[in-house]
């Protein structure tokens, strides 16, 4: 649920609590006064009386107007002095009405009477009913008002911080503009943009950091990696190596290989990471394909693999040496991963480049498949190579995709 | 032929020494900034190896240097920043070559052979090895004055083998002259072993010397006796 309409909720129902509590108490209130008012006519009414008595020393004449009339009716002894309700048939409308009566004790020489003033509430149910009445239809008019300008203003309020979120939506590491800073004018949005800026601005940062080091620690190993072959290059030239020491030296250059392609694989890496390759050409792929068929034509033989081609002149912005690296990789994989006397069909048609290649009879697994140093089991790479490969495609905002249908594993990149 | 080494490496340096000193170099090092700009005013060489990160400055000053001082010595850059910047610079600045690190100790000879060759030859570009002769201008390999048809890669080896007569040269470090790094590792070795056979089968048939030896387990060695 949107803190909007959570927040409208919360609002319309105290909303709505407090304005019909409001209303019963202002209801009854209204009708405390108004009784009280009534009760006090009735009084003016009954001092009248009792004065008309002091001073004529007998009872003043009945009177019965529309909504007022007294009434006087002889007791035995004197009546306590009370107000009370009761209903009666009007006798014009034949409506039924409230009234309130004031019943007093009153005697004149050595009659007692009880003497009644009463009076129609109905005067007075009329206003109050049309005081609520009104009290409603504000009420409802108000809450209508509220949820309406709530939203309104809310929405408004709230627009820097939807602003701030698409923001972190949006915050990638690669693009640096992306920081978080406008001003709002409310200081708890400026101070949230103040906190995911700095935040934006640390990872950025601690990033900046990682990659150098990915950088530098790549640059360092390569002095001790030149030392060790130039070593082992000095030590195949002692006379006298015996067939386990040759061995040895053997294994020691073989790993001295992996690592020294390790590294640079890394080091290619974190080069396209940090934007180094950013100088982009246009230049025909096709031909590229064709210089890189012809570099493998003698690796492919050797395997008995044959490579089947279908090459349209296709121009591509790409950066040259990626491009080169990009294609190294696919096909020396389709060569590699290959089996004897396999296939390799490359087409590059219609917008799409597509390299498939005969290899192991199951598809790969597509979740790890450019992961960095994921490899299949029988795989004697580093582990780098498809990972360099989406790397350059990311770079390039290609879209490279794996399918498997038997026999062949296509990889397929998309050219705009 | 006197070499100039620019490493503040030690270990490294020394490699290249000894294995340059076997070559029958006359070699002299420099382990800093200061010292080779001192050596390099001073004296001429046939080749300076430059590396381009180095104590009290960057190489590449020292390369600026050079040039403008109309200096002709041939420059190899080594370095271990392998970046196509760097390498497009130190050429531009008018270095002979560059050669990333870490790189085998025959691969920088075979370097260093060349540009000496096209710094000094003045269209003297034929290496004679007995009965052999190597054009490296118009790549062709004859023996006793009869043309040998070779494929690229088979010319690439033998003079591969020429530059380093007498040296054992490990298959890695075949490999990697043959086809680079990049397509080093898709490699087997057995590709050398073909090349190597089909070169020495064609030699020996043109009437040359069984020259190239194979050392047992390790690569092979030209030693043409």
């Amino acid at each position: 649920m949107k803190l909007l309409t959570r927040y409208s909720r919360i609002n319309s129902i105290a909303a709505i609590i407090v304005l019909v509590m409001a209303s019963i108490l202002y209801y009854f209130i209204l009708r405390y006064v108004l009784i009280h008012q009534l009760e006090n006519t009735l009084n003016v009414e009954e001092a009248e009386i009792i004065s008309f008595v002091k001073d004529h020393g007998k009872l003043p004449e009945a009177t019965n107007y529309r909504d007022q009339h007294t009434a006087f009716e002889e007791v035995a002894e004197p009546v306590p002095r009370e107000y009370r309700d009761f209903r009666s048939r009007d006798r014009e409308h034949g409506e039924t009405k409230v009234f309130r009566e004031l019943s007093f004790p009153i005697s004149t020489g050595s009659k007692f009477f009880r003497a009644s003033v009463t009076k129609s509430e109905d005067e007075m149910r009329e206003l109050v009913f049309l005081i609520v009445l009104i009290t409603v239809i504000v009420i409802i008019l108000l809450l209508l008002f509220l949820y309406l300008s709530n939203r309104l203003l809310l929405r408004r309020l709230w627009e820097p911080f939807y602003r701030t979120l698409e923001n972190i939506k949006a915050f990638n590491l690669s693009n640096k503009e992306n920081i978080q800073d406008h001003k709002t004018g409310t200081d708890e949005f400026d101070e949230l943009n103040l906190v995911t800026g700095s935040m934006q601005k640390r990872i950025l940062r601690d990033y900046e950091n990682l990659k150098q080091f990915a950088d530098n620690a790549s640059h360092e190993m390569q002095t001790p990696l030149a030392i060790l072959r130039s070593k082992l290059d000095l030590m195949i030239q002692e006379p006298g190596l015996n067939e386990s020491q040759t061995r040895q030296v053997q294994a020691m250059y073989q790993a001295l290989a992996r690592m020294t392609k390790l590294n640079q694989s890394l080091l290619l890496l974190t080069k396209i990471e940090n934007n180094q390759f950013s100088k982009t050409e246009i230049f025909p792929l096709d031909q590229l394909v064709r210089e890189k068929l012809l570099q493998f034509e003698e690796l492919a033989a050797a395997q008995g693999v044959e490579f089947e081609t279908e090459l349209e002149e296709i121009p591509i912005r790409m950066n040259h040496y990626l491009a080169d690296t990009l294609l190294n990789n696919l096909i020396g994989n389709a060569v590699r991963h290959n089996k004897k006397d396999g296939r390799i069909i490359i087409s590059l048609r219609e917008g799409q480049f597509r390299i498939a290649n005969t290899g192991v009879p199951e598809a790969l697994p597509g979740e790890y498949l450019y992961q960095r140093f994921h490899k299949g089991e029988r795989s004697e790479g580093v582990g780098l190579g498809l990972a360099i490969v989406k790397q350059i495609c990311d770079h390039h905002a290609l879209t490279i995709q794996y399918s498997f249908r038997s026999p062949f594993h296509e990889f397929r990149i998309s050219i705009p | 032929m006197k070499i100039l080494v620019i490493e503040d490496e030690k270990t490294l340096a020394e490699s290249i020494l000894i294995f340059l000193k076997q070559e029958g170099f006359i070699c002299e090092l420099a382990d800093h900034f200061e010292k080779a700009n001192e050596k390099i005013e001073v004296f001429d060489y046939d080749c300076i190896l430059l590396d381009i990160n180095l104590p009290g400055g960057s190489g590449l000053r020292l390369l600026e240097s050079l040039k403008k001082n109309k200096k002709g010595d041939g420059v190899l850059i080594i370095s271990a920043r392998n970046s196509l910047e760097d390498k497009v610079q130190g050429l531009q600045l008018g270095a002979d070559d560059y050669l990333p690190k870490p790189f085998h100790l025959p691969e920088l000879a075979a370097r260093i052979h060349a540009i000496i060759r096209r710094k000094n030859s003045g269209g003297q570009n034929l290496i004679q090895i007995r009965e052999m002769s190597i054009d490296t201008l118009g790549k062709e390999v004859s023996i006793n004055h009869q043309r040998v048809e070779l494929t690229r890669k088979e010319y690439q080896l033998l003079l591969y083998f020429a530059y380093n007569k007498g040296r054992v040269i490990s298959k890695h470090a075949i490999a990697e002259h043959l086809w680079g790094d990049e397509m080093e590792s898709s490699v087997s070795f057995d590709f050398i072993y073909t090349h190597v056979k089909n070169l020495r089968k064609k030699l020996i048939q043109a009437g040359c010397g069984d020259y190239i030896q194979s050392v047992y387990g390790m690569g092979y060695k030209f030693q043409p006796t």
